[in-house]
Formats: structure tokens, sequence, C-alpha cells
């Protein structure tokens, strides 16, 4: 690395790139995103979790342990349930507010929800005829109403906090992310920029309608490297930028490089992470054709099946007594950290050597570009 | 005089570039081109330049283990690196190059270079040759015989074994005789192999099996080499080490 881009590396990203900063600012209430299955289950262990401390602290004697568990847990997944389905419809709305302001509104509504469902409980307790002579729900109607609604502030600030701290260190994660990326881009482009630079030079005398398409199509890659709108673009514009990468590499190496695109079945509207086809096509040309006197052929096939899209890259290897060239994992492990970020764990990126191959696939869930929810 | 000059290079405009510079420069012919490491060696062989335009990063042998086998030659030509970008390989052309070129680069650099190479004489080029004789670690070995030079890849040699004066390599297409010590052929090519007497470099990767007779004395087995090789006694404790046995 150079001493620019080392320097420009450890630096804080958020100092170096004000854009960064301020994508996201960190005083703002945050609230997973309760239509979502993992979030529901989060608010179900919160309840059971709570369910057991109270049923522990509570010995009942009448009842037993387990049974009491149960009678808890029931009445405190009512709750919970009946918060996740409101916070889901409210999140939208939740989301813009700053930190105090958001959290009060949530801690309002959460003592509101357990005052009418705690009222229903006793309520129909009451009818039942539960009530009368154990104490099973003990004390008067608005003895029960307070220590329920106290209960639920606790555990509500103490969830809130939790989510909180958890989007911070996700927030830290992704600059993080976005820095390295700042990195790798600084880091490849040299020998590809000077190459390429050469290749034109060549061509302005041998063949100057030629050397006037690659300084095009130079200028297109690095636009679309230098574009701050990298995060979300649809796969139709990802592909561009690769075949535009592998005109680039095709004048320079000709004949040796040969890539078969079987990508027909993919839609073309899915959100993806910028740079994340063309850095695998940059690998396997780097490891895998280039350092390979005869050449080779990359192959890119696509696949959509049940709402999945798989894209699997493979290229040659070079001969056994040919040291690998490194910065390969970089790049890999750069495109994974992305996918994580947009498509949380649905998302895997797998590679490995296979025989004399190595293959490079990426599998996430298709999400057209229209509907894409603001991350 | 004229000045012959081959062009390496893996990159098809490349080599067109400094074809068509070359032609408009005063005192130098395009002797021939090649478009790898193992063909630039032939072409050496066969056409003798004066000066030689090579590329670094090629495939298979790349530039600098070409510049590493064109040391060993008694006559060397003088070497020009070129490159796009490789801040490692700048280190080692300040010390062996007579000069090197980033790609792109001006007309006049190329001609400052080709004139500089130009006027060296022959103990330089041979002192330049000398230093980089030591550097890299070589993918092949150089074997110089009446037809030409033959470069048998590290990977299939079995051993090295030395006696008196020469070291023998044995590879899987026979054997050879090299100048390299047994010393120099161990510091270079490291990992892989092990030295198991004080006159044998066996490949691992052609180990088969260490035996032991009825003395006590050790003997190596290797794939493709029907008659074992004796271990020394110092060596053994190592050898053992290693392959934890």
């Amino acid at each position: 690395m150079n001493p620019a881009a080392r320097e420009a590396a450890t630096r804080d990203p958020a100092h170096r790139d004000p854009a960064l900063r301020d994508a996201n600012p960190p005083h703002q209430l945050y609230l997973p995103d309760f239509c979502r299955p993992r979030a529901v289950l989060a608010i179900v262990l919160i309840c059971e979790l709570t369910a057991l401390v109270l049923a522990l602290a509570r010995n009942e004697a009448v009842l037993g342990f387990w049974p009491d568990l149960g009678r808890t847990s029931m009445f405190l997944l009512w709750i919970g349930l009946f918060g996740a389905g409101m916070l889901c419809a409210l999140r939208g709305y939740l989301n813009r507010l700053s930190l105090p302001k958001g959290s009060a509104i949530v801690l309002g509504l959460t003592a509101t929800l357990v005052m009418l469902i705690s009222t229903v409980a006793w309520q129909f307790g009451n009818r039942a005829g539960l009530l009368g002579g154990s104490d099973l729900v003990p004390q008067d109607h608005w003895t029960f109403l307070l220590r329920n609604v106290v209960i639920a502030l606790v555990v509500t600030a103490l969830a809130l906090r939790y989510f909180y701290v958890t989007h911070e260190w996700r927030h830290n994660v992704e600059l993080q992310a976005k820095a390295r990326v700042h990195a790798l881009q600084a880091r490849i482009r040299p020998h590809f920029l000077f190459n390429s630079m050469n290749t034109i030079a060549a061509l302005t005398r041998s063949n100057p309608a030629r050397a006037e398409e690659a300084v095009q199509d130079l200028a297109d890659l690095f636009r679309a490297n230098l574009s701050e709108k990298r995060n979300q673009i649809p796969l139709s514009d990802e592909i561009d930028v690769a075949r535009t990468y592998q005109r680039m590499e095709q004048l320079r190496l000709g004949e040796r490089l040969r890539i078969e695109w079987k990508i027909d079945s993919l839609p073309r509207n899915a959100l993806v992470p910028g740079l994340t086809l063309q850095p695998l096509l940059e690998n396997a040309i780097y490891h895998g054709v280039e350092p390979r006197p005869e050449g080779g052929v990359v192959t890119v096939v696509g696949e959509f099946n049940k709402g999945m899209i798989t894209i699997v890259v493979r290229n040659p290897l070079p001969a056994a007594n040919v040291t690998m060239r490194e910065g390969n994992r970089l790049a890999l492990a750069n495109i994974k950290e992305r996918m994580d970020l947009m498509y949380d764990d649905r998302a895997t990126v797998k590679s490995g050597r296979f025989d004399d191959e190595y293959i490079v696939t990426l599998r996430f869930p298709f999400q057209p570009i229209d509907g894409a929810r603001g991350a | 005089m004229t000045l012959t000059v081959l062009i390496v290079d893996d990159e098809p405009p490349a080599r067109d570039r400094l074809r068509s510079m070359l032609l408009e420069a005063q005192g130098f012919e395009i002797a021939g081109e090649a478009e790898n490491g193992r063909r630039a060696l032939e072409l050496c062989d066969s056409l003798q330049p004066d000066i030689v335009l090579l590329d670094v990063r090629m495939p298979g042998i790349d530039g600098l283990e070409v510049a590493r086998h064109l040391a060993t030659l008694p006559e060397p030509p003088a070497v020009i690196f070129i490159t796009a970008f490789d801040e490692y390989a700048l280190q080692a052309f300040e010390s062996e190059a007579i000069a090197y070129l980033l790609k792109p680069f001006r007309a006049e650099k190329l001609h400052a270079a080709l004139a500089k190479a130009g006027r060296l004489t022959r103990p330089q080029l041979q002192q330049v040759a000398s230093a980089s004789r030591e550097s890299t670690r070589r993918s092949h070995i150089g074997v110089r015989g009446r037809d030409g030079l033959k470069l048998i890849p590290v990977d299939e040699v079995l051993c090295f074994v030395a006696d008196q004066k020469y070291t023998t390599v044995r590879h899987q297409g026979g054997e050879d005789l090299i100048d390299d010590s047994l010393k120099t052929l161990e510091e270079e090519l490291g990992a892989s192999f092990v030295r198991i007497h004080r006159n044998a470099l066996v490949n691992t990767r052609y180990l088969e099996r260490i035996a032991r007779d009825a003395t006590g004395q050790h003997f190596v087995h290797l794939r493709g080499l029907t008659a074992p090789l004796e271990v020394s006694r110092r060596m053994a404790g190592d050898l053992k080490d290693r392959f934890r046995i």
C-alpha cells in the first residue's frame, strides 16, 4: 500500500468522509423491524425470560411453579405480541423521532397496552370465578394494574436500551465495512489503472477508434466506483459494470481471457450492493487467468429459484508451482460483509478450491429495487 | 553499431506499443518478441539480443525469474524491467536492473533507458547480473546443455545430490548437472525441500517413507526413485521432528 492509502485506511472513516457520518445520525431511536420473524422471536424470548423471573421470584404456593410459569407466560405473550404488532405498524413513524422522544412514546404506548390487557385479563378472571377465595390474582384491580405497568416499563426500557446498543454496534460495523471498501478500491486500482492506460496508449497508435471506446469504458468504470450511491443498485447495473470491466481486460489479455456468461435467468431489477460481481470477476482474472500462460475460461452462472438468487463464479487455477497471489481474501470478506449488512443472515458467500478450479458462490434473497426497504 | 532488442510482454497491446516506439528509435533493431518467460529464455538463447525489455508480471516464469536465468549466461544481455505497478519489485530493480520503466512510459524514457543499456560495458553487465542471481526464488531450475537452456520445474525435482564438484538434479525427466551448491538451493527453495544428508536435499512432496535397517541407519524412499537415499545420523532427528514420527 502506498503511504497515502495506508493513512486513509487507518484514519477513522467518520472523519475522513462527512457523508458517512451524516448518513445515519447516531442519537436517534432505533427499533428493529417487528414485522420480521427475527424481531418477533426476540420479543417472545424477552416475554418468556420475564415470566421465568417472575415465577421464580413469586414462589407460588397454591398453583406450583409450572402452572404459574405457564399462566404468566400466556399473559405476557399477549402483551408482547400485541406490542410487536403495534410497533410493526408504527415503526416508520417512531424511527424518525429523537432518542428521548421516541423512547418516551414507546414506553407510553407499552404502559397503555399493558393496562388494557391487564384489565381484560382481570375482568376475564373475575368473570370465570378464578379469583374467588384463592389469591391467584390477589390484589384489587388497581394494584394489579400498577404492578404490571411498572414491571412492563422496566422490561421495555431495558429492551429499548438493548436494541439501541445493538444498533450502534451494527452501525459501527457498517462504517468499518465502508472504510474497507474505500481501502480496497485504493488498493486494487493502481495496477489496473496503469495497465489500462498503457493499453490505451498502444491503441491510440494502432486503432484510435478502439482507444476512444477504451477511454469511455475506463471512465464508466471509475464513475461507477466513485459513485456515492453504490450501496444499493439494480443487478443490471452491476452486470454492466462487470461487462465493461471485461472489455477493458479483454483488450489487454486478448484471446487468453474468455468469460462465459450464463445469467439469463437472473432478475435484472434485483437489489445488490455495488461492487459485488465486478470484484469477483477481477479476482478470477487476476488469480486464475493472468498467471496461466495459456489463459483460461471464467464462467459466471446465475440461477433464480424460490426467491433466492445464486451467482457462481468459477476460474481455473494456475499450475501448482506458481505461488498464489495475495489479496483474494480481502475482497471476498468485504463482499460478505456488505451482503450481510444488506440481507442480514439471509445472504451467504462461499468460496474454495475444488479440484483444479476456484469457485465463489453468492446466494442472496431477491428484493426488487422498487419495493426495497430503506435500510 | 546497431543493438538488438528483445521485447518480452504477455499483453499484445503492450508489445505493439513497444514495437512501434522501437521503430522510431535510432540505432536499435528488434531481434524478436516473446509473450511469456519461457519463450523469452528460448529466444535469448537463439537470438543473443543485446538488450531485453522485460515485463515483470507475466504468467508462468515471471520477469524477475527470467532475469535471474539470464544472469547465468556468460554474456548476459542488458535487462530493462517494465512494470505497471509493483512496489515490491521496484526495490529489486534498484539493485539489479540497469533501468526500469513504469507503464505507460514516455518515448523519451524508453530512449534514455536504451541509451543507458547500450553504453554499459561487459564487466558492468556481469556485475548487475551477479546481483540478480541471488535474489528471487526460482520456479524452474535452469540447466545449460549442448542444445541450449533446459528448464526443470522445481515441482518435478525429486532431489539434489552433491558430489565433490557438481550437483546432480534428479527429476521426473531424468537427471542433469547444475552449478548451484546444495547450500544455496536449500536457502532458496526453503520449506518444500529438506536436507537429509550433507550431500542430499530432497523434495518433501515425493517423500514416500522413511525406513530403518538393522544397524539403525535411516533411509528415505522417494516416489519415482528406486534406490533409497541415506539419512545422516545428525539429520535423522530433524527429519523425525518435522514429520512427527
